[in-house]
This record gives C-alpha cells, sequence and structure tokens, in this order.
C-alpha cells in the first residue's frame, strides 16, 4: 500500500515538473462596427493587460491567437480551449469554447448584434474579465487573463422559482377580528329593564288570578275547572271529569 | 291549543257591543272585547295559569330578539341560549296545555294530566341542561 503511494506520489512529481509549457502568439483583437469601419484593433500582451474594450449593441469583436509550445515553438492544437467571461461583481460566468486548428491557429468573433447564449449577464457599469484557458493530456494546463471588456446591458439572470425558498421570507402580519364593541350604557340598561319586564307581567298575571280566583292551591287542584266566582256567568257548559 | 277556544267564542258573539277604547273600528274592537270575555268565561283559572306562562315566554323571546336585531348580536351564544329557551319553554308549555285541556280529552286517550306534566318537566329539564351550557 505504502509502495503504491510512493510511486503514485513521484509519478505526479515527475509529470508536474517535465509537462511542456503552452503559450499564445500574436494574439490580436480588433473591434469594428456594423458597416466594417474598424474602431480599435491591437495586439493582446500578455504581461500587461490592454485598456479595458467597449462594445456597442451593434459592434464585432473579432479574436485572433496561435497556441504554440513554449519551448519550440511549434503549433499544437489543445484538447480544450475555452474563452471565459467572468464578471466579478456579480460572480457569473459564461464559457465559450473556441475551435483551434491542428496548426493551433484560432480564430474568434462574436457579434453584439447575434450575442452567443453563452455571455453571462451584464451590467453597464461592471466589465466582464475575458481569460482564455487551455487544457491538454500533453501539456499543462494554463489560464491567460486577456482583457477586461465593457458589453451592452443585458435583462438581469432569471430568478430559480426556488429562489424565495433560500431566504428568509417575509414576516406574515396577520389582520385580527375588530374587537367586539358593547352598546352604550343607556341602551342596554334600557333593554335589560326590556327583557326583564315580562317577569313583572307574570307576576301581575299570577296575582290577579289568585285574587279572581280561590287561594293560589286551589288552582292545580284536581282535574277540570275550579267553580268561578259568582259574577261572571258561565255561557257555555264546563266539562267535568 | 286555540281549537277548541274558538267554538266558546262563536256561541258568545250575541252579547250587546261595549263602547270604544282604542284606536280600532268599532266593530273591531266589539269583537276583541266579546273574545276576551269568552276566554275569561270558558277557561280554567289552571288553563289560565299556563296561559299566562305562555305570556310572559313571548314577550320575553320577543325583548331579547328586538335587542339582538336592533342593537347587537355580540354574545351570540347568549342570545341563542335565551332565545332557545324561550322558544322551547313556550312549545313544551304549549304541549301541556293541550295535553292537560280537558275538551281535548278524546285526542289524549292514553296521555294523563299527570303523564302530561311529568314530560313537561322532564323536557324543561333537558332544555335548560343545554341552554345553561350554551350560555358561556
Amino acid at each position: 500500500m505504502s509502495i503504491l503511494s510512493f510511486c503514485l506520489l513521484s509519478l505526479l512529481v515527475v509529470s508536474g515538473t517535465d509537462a511542456a509549457k503552452l503559450s499564445l502568439q500574436s494574439p490580436r483583437f480588433t473591434i469594428s462596427s456594423s458597416n466594417a469601419t474598424q474602431l480599435r484593433a491591437e495586439p493582446i500582451s500578455l504581461a500587461q493587460q490592454p485598456a479595458p474594450l467597449t462594445l456597442g449593441l451593434t459592434d464585432v469583436l473579432k479574436l485572433t491567437f496561435q497556441v504554440i509550445e513554449k519551448d519550440e515553438g511549434k503549433g499544437v492544437q489543445p484538447h480544450q480551449t475555452f474563452l471565459r467571461f467572468y464578471d466579478k461583481v456579480s460572480g457569473e460566468e459564461g464559457i465559450q469554447p473556441i475551435r483551434v486548428t491542428p496548426a493551433g491557429k484560432a480564430k474568434f468573433e462574436l457579434n453584439m448584434a447575434r450575442p452567443p447564449t453563452s455571455l453571462p449577464p451584464t451590467t453597464s457599469s461592471d466589465p466582464l474579465s475575458v481569460s482564455l484557458l487551455l487544457g491538454s493530456f500533453e501539456y499543462s494546463p494554463v489560464q491567460f487573463d486577456m482583457f477586461d471588456i465593457y458589453l451592452p446591458e443585458s435583462q438581469p439572470a432569471p430568478q430559480h422559482p426556488d429562489e424565495a425558498t433560500f431566504h428568509p421570507l417575509p414576516t406574515i402580519v396577520h389582520t385580527f377580528r375588530a374587537e367586539q364593541k358593547l352598546p352604550p350604557r343607556p341602551i342596554s340598561a334600557t333593554f335589560a329593564a326590556l327583557v326583564l319586564a315580562p317577569w313583572a307581567v307574570l307576576l301581575g298575571l299570577t296575582v290577579k288570578l289568585c285574587r279572581d280566583v280561590a287561594p293560589f292551591t286551589t288552582i292545580y287542584k284536581g282535574w277540570g275547572i275550579v267553580r268561578p266566582p259568582k259574577k261572571l256567568i258561565p255561557s257555555t257548559p264546563l266539562a267535568q271529569a | 291549543m286555540a281549537g277548541p277556544k274558538s267554538s266558546s267564542a262563536a256561541a258568545a258573539k250575541s252579547t250587546t257591543p261595549s263602547s270604544t277604547s282604542s284606536s280600532l273600528t268599532p266593530a273591531t274592537s266589539n269583537a276583541v272585547h266579546t273574545l276576551w270575555k269568552a276566554y275569561n268565561e270558558a277557561t280554567s283559572s289552571r288553563l289560565k295559569t299556563i296561559d299566562a306562562f305562555l305570556v310572559f315566554l313571548m314577550l320575553s323571546g320577543i325583548a331579547q330578539f328586538l335587542y339582538c336585531a336592533l342593537v347587537t348580536n355580540f354574545p351570540f351564544n347568549a342570545f341563542l341560549a335565551g332565545f332557545g329557551s324561550c322558544v322551547g319553554q313556550f312549545v313544551l308549555t304549549a304541549s301541556l296545555r293541550s295535553q292537560v285541556n280537558p275538551e281535548n280529552r278524546a285526542e289524549f286517550k292514553e296521555v294523563s294530566p299527570e303523564r302530561a306534566f311529568a314530560d313537561f318537566a322532564l323536557g324543561s329539564i333537558v332544555l335548560h341542561f343545554f341552554v345553561y351550557n350554551f350560555l358561556g
């Protein structure tokens, strides 16, 4: 086990030190407008970045370079060649693969009238830093920071439908039913007296019944009619049990 | 309840008309007075006691309903309990009156007045159990 790890480690060390390096030969960019007038054309220096580029809505950026082996200078076709557009402020990035010929020559065109879908969303104030990524089995991978470019403002990145669940949701605001109000005291008192008044009516009627007929206890005595007082003349025959 | 009573009113219509004391026409007030007189004469005091209780319940229920309709129904459960007790008790008392009335004896052969009163008492207890619990 330890022998295997030692072998792997030594292999890694060997590959790191002996792998050849890649470089770029004569990288150039050209910005031209829609009617083919050239606005800016410069060689790109890898040691010092050129001034930030600016592209209008209809401008075209052309990029040409050749990938070579650093020591020998012959053209190399790397297995992966990507142009990376990175927005430092928002963290958005876009990767654009570039086709390289077997001789190592590469040409890339960015037409703002028909921008590629790989461009990240841009803002009007922040530039995109453009870098070239080269990957190969035979050579060590390398990243060249080329330039900064100001692109026209784009639509903001679409929000994921689940975006809201990753942030605190807004505070729930409850609307409670209004407190029940009591009516004013005089009205309340009036109606209280009104509701209790039937008791007085009942009392009065009972007293009247007691007075008109015999004492109170005889009202419930037996079945049928208690003998009515003499002043009332019975007009109908009264049933007797 | 008013069925057996109305037969006596028809027989007593031949009495002399009395002086009007209300805003009704003389014929209406005369009819009312005659009805009242016949009621007084024909009804036993036992039934009159029950009628007094019925009138009391009706007035009580009307007063509570007016309060709920006009002012507020704020403690709604209290209104329901009070109004329900008036209506329920009215129904029980009315059924008691019809069962106890000797003129209805033919319809209630198997129900004695004591049995009717026992039913009335039991019904009232159950009603007031619910009413008390609903009062809140």
